[in-house]
């Protein structure tokens, strides 16, 4: 009969669509429920020195966020970058799984053989490792082409190929179905907080058909917040979509895809920008004879989201800290011998902005030395805000024997709840020191995790502080710059005074020399005796000026005079005979007097 | 004259006894230099890493310090502390072998090419500057020039006070400018954690671009409060978070 043949085809494409359904469903409950797994891969291992090695690592489960590469070591390679990673989120058939691709690029370096080493994952539960790879290199470039994979994951888009086909025809041959309705929304739980207290921010997916490749095509900027990342399922959760009714009135299903913890770091009214998220729609051809699928990408975009955030009073000790705490302390060892050292431990715990509580309470004990403490915290993020413990350790080492007092610290946190400061104190504890030598030969019990390395090996230790201190500390740069540019100011101020002054000559240490030099010529065989009498006369002029006995004051200048006057009448005298040693010994008797008082 | 004499030397001498009895200006810090060695042969790392931090914040730093912190950081097992503080020790005493033959074992452990702890070569230099006192002969070199210009005016005819002032001023400036040299170049930081990780930007929020091998000696590009901008070993550049990152050289250490 006509009329069953329609109903029978429907049934069969139902039954497909449901087995499809089914194994699918299986599979995306059993990677979601895994721990994450993690998948290497690389492109070839035997490529041209040309050619480029493509390692990808997919890490695939129940992802947290905050999953971490390390990257391996490899030989004869070299690594072009820091990598690219995509995170992807496929919703087939009600089920969502995630995936986060991390793309390594390297260079062969020469001809010949190399490898990549194993490849750790740091996750949630602890570590991940896979094998690595040899490679062997060869000259030039061997590697084709890629071509991209036509199929996809899903290579029939999440839909019964059958029933598409009936559908086609019932709708009469050719007609495209009508396009399905996708939009993203971004809400914030609330709209006004106060600075430090947590805000969840959910994207949610509402979507008439399946979708694959989900991530963003542009991340948001969270100027004036810190964030925590919140995205993916808890381990064994499988995250299902809801029936939803959309503001159009039509249905939908809603997938809640991404979840971020923001922490206002500003008051005022701030705004969470719009987020553009790509995302992958699979769509047949139109041919049943060719089954391969086209995978639209589109962009959705969200509205931006405005918060109102309420400053927090300005109070004198208060430490930033926002949320529900208690606040505790306590001392590992209340007695001890002196010479010795104890370990305060102050501990705040509870819910708020813990992780950016670095800095510890301010401490001073009378009697001791205290030493800046080491911080330390065990927190873990919910949607409700980041709970736990941050705990702050003190070395206290006593300098007196006797009761030391440890005073109540104070701490103030504001709570949102109340609307208030809230400040509380430590009990306020004692240490009793009794007397003992200091760095007493008894053994310190430890207050912390044994060492790592096994007990009586024994330790390469130094035993005095300053057995390499210097004599001299260490100039600084600045410092010898400084000391350089004042000896050359020095030299200068030297060296101008020293023209100005000394010996009533105007050209300085420098013309002695060249005086002393005028001298020496004259003393030259051949000269003649103007020629040397002149020189003479102009070296003496030049260190003491033209001075006779009536204007010569100091004993140099009378000297001086004296030997002027008989160079001059040397020099004038008519040629009646050899005046070559008169000479000399005026030349040397020149010398004397300028070397003594020039 | 001699009974002046004596009579001053009798004068000064209560003052002399006061110096030679006089006890080390500051015990203290010895002391909890031994007593942080105390706790590490009893086994408890964290408490003397602990006390040799704050010997170091105190400004008792010392290559022999440095030396015990590394072995500390060693028991500890933190390696790249372990690593900086050698690296601290050699800027300190950079002629001790110890510390050289420790650095290069702690190398291999990590398994660091000796280019990833030398990414400057104005290190060197730097070192040699430090381990033969160039700051003090340059300085020394300079005042003498002073003294032979002085000798100079007194005596202007004769010429070695001149050549003298010369040979040292240049000497003195060579021997700064090395000085100087050394201190060029950009700050460097070690990586002091195993899991240091590269980010886009100074922002906890920012993506992770990739991670930091430990021990490593980076250069310091830029600094933003808690971050550091440095350079890996392969030309990566990004953000690492100061508590990762520790500086080596250019400015305070940890």
């Amino acid at each position: 009969m006509s009329g069953s043949r329609p109903s029978s085809r429907r049934f069969v494409g139902g039954l497909a669509l449901a087995f499809a359904a089914l194994v699918m469903l299986a599979g995306s409950r059993t990677a979601l429920a895994a721990d994450p797994q993690i998948r290497a891969e690389v492109n070839a291992r035997k490529l041209g020195v040309e050619d480029e090695l493509i390692l990808t690592v997919t890490l695939s489960g129940s992802l947290t966020g905050r999953e971490e590469i390390v990257p391996p070591d490899v030989r004869n390679l070299d690594l072009e970058g820091p990598p690219s990673i995509s995170t992807s989120i496929q919703i087939v058939n009600g089920a969502m799984s995630q995936s986060k691709i991390y793309t390594f690029r390297y260079r062969p370096r020469g001809v010949g053989y190399g490898d990549v080493g194993p490849i750790r994952a740091k996750v949630e539960s602890g570590e991940k490792v896979v094998a690595g790879t040899a490679i062997e290199v060869v000259a030039g470039s061997i590697l084709p082409r890629r071509r991209a994979d036509p199929f996809g994951a899903d290579p029939w888009g999440g839909q019964d190929p059958f029933e598409g086909f009936f559908e086609r025809r019932r709708a009469g041959g050719g007609q495209r179905p009508p396009d399905p309705k996708i939009f993203i929304t971004a809400e914030a739980s609330r709209a006004r907080v106060h600075v430090g207290e947590p805000l969840l921010v959910t994207w949610s997916l509402w979507t008439q058909a399946s979708v694959t490749g989900l991530e963003f095509a542009e991340a948001p900027s969270w100027a004036g917040f810190w964030v925590e990342d919140l995205s993916g399922p808890k381990p064994g959760e499988v995250p299902k979509g809801e029936r939803a009714t959309g503001p159009d009135g039509e249905p939908y299903q809603k997938f809640d895809i991404f979840r971020k913890l923001v922490f206002p770091a500003k008051a005022g009214k701030l705004t969470i920008p719009a987020t553009t998220i790509r995302l992958g729609i699979p769509r047949r051809s139109g041919s049943f004879f060719d089954p391969t699928p086209v995978v639209e990408t589109v962009e959705k975009k969200t509205k931006p989201l405005e918060v109102v955030v309420d400053g927090l009073p300005d109070a004198p000790g208060f430490s930033g800290a926002v949320g529900r705490f208690r606040f505790s302390a306590s001392l590992d060892r209340p007695t001890l011998p002196l010479g010795e050292a104890a370990t305060l431990r102050v501990e705040l715990s509870g819910t708020g902005n813990l992780k950016w509580l670095e800095k510890g309470p301010e401490l001073a004990i009378s009697g001791a030395r205290v030493y800046p403490p080491t911080s330390k915290a065990d927190l873990s993020t919910t949607e409700s805000g980041i709970s736990g413990t941050r705990r702050w350790e003190y070395v206290v080492v006593p300098e007196t024997v006797g009761a030391l007092d440890v005073p109540a610290i104070p701490f103030s946190w504001f709570d949102p709840s109340a609307g208030k400061l809230v400040t509380a104190e430590s009990p306020a504890l004692r240490i009793d020191v009794t007397p003992g030598g200091a760095g007493a030969a008894q053994a310190l019990a430890p207050t912390s995790q044994p060492s790592a390395r096994a007990a009586g090996t024994p330790m390469p230790l130094r035993d005095d502080l300053d057995a390499d201190r210097p004599l001299l500390p260490p100039l600084s740069p600045r410092g010898l710059g400084g000391l350089l540019g004042v000896v050359v100011l020095a030299h200068t101020v030297l060296r101008w005074t020293g023209r100005r002054g000394g010996g009533g000559s105007a050209r300085g240490i420098g013309s002695v020399r060249a005086s002393l030099a005028d001298i020496e010529r004259a003393r030259h065989d051949g000269t003649s005796k103007e020629t040397a009498a002149a020189l003479l006369e102009k070296a003496l002029v030049d260190r003491f000026g033209s001075v006779d006995d009536e204007g010569a004051g100091s004993e140099g200048e009378r000297a001086a005079a004296e030997l002027l006057r008989e160079i001059q009448y040397i020099r004038y005298a008519p040629q009646l005979g050899d005046y070559s040693a008169k000479l000399r010994e005026l030349a040397d008797r020149a010398e004397e007097v300028i070397r003594r008082w020039g | 004259m001699i009974r002046d004499r004596s009579l001053t030397l009798l004068r000064l001498l209560p003052a002399l006894l006061l110096l030679l009895l006089a006890p080390p200006a500051d015990a203290a810090p010895a002391d909890d230099f031994h007593l942080a060695a105390e706790a590490l042969r009893a086994g408890d790392a964290p408490r003397a890493l602990s006390l040799y931090q704050g010997l170091a914040a105190a400004g008792h730093e010392t290559a022999s310090l440095d030396w015990n912190r590394a072995q500390a950081a060693r028991r500890a097992g933190q390696p790249g502390e372990a690593m900086w503080a050698l690296l601290r020790a050699r800027e300190l005493a950079p002629f001790d072998r110890g510390v050289a033959r420790e650095i290069d074992r702690l190398r291999n452990e990590l398994g660091l090419e000796p280019a990833e702890l030398a990414p400057s070569p104005w290190g060197s230099a730097r070192r040699l500057a430090r381990g033969i006192r160039l700051d003090i002969v340059a300085a020394a070199l300079l005042l003498l020039s002073l003294g032979f210009h002085a000798v100079a005016r007194r005596n202007r005819a004769a010429r070695w006070p001149l050549r003298a002032l010369w040979g040292c001023l240049l000497l003195g400036t060579l021997a700064a400018s090395v000085v100087f040299a050394g201190h060029a170049g950009r700050p460097l930081a070690v990586v002091a954690r195993a899991d240091a990780s590269l980010y886009e930007s100074a922002s906890p929020d920012a993506a992770p671009l990739g991670s930091l091998r430990e021990g490593e000696v980076v250069p310091v590009l830029a600094e933003s409060g808690d971050w550091l901008r440095v350079e890996d070993s392969s030309g990566g550049r990004g953000w690492a978070r100061r508590g990762d990152t520790w500086l080596l050289v250019g400015h305070a250490g940890r």
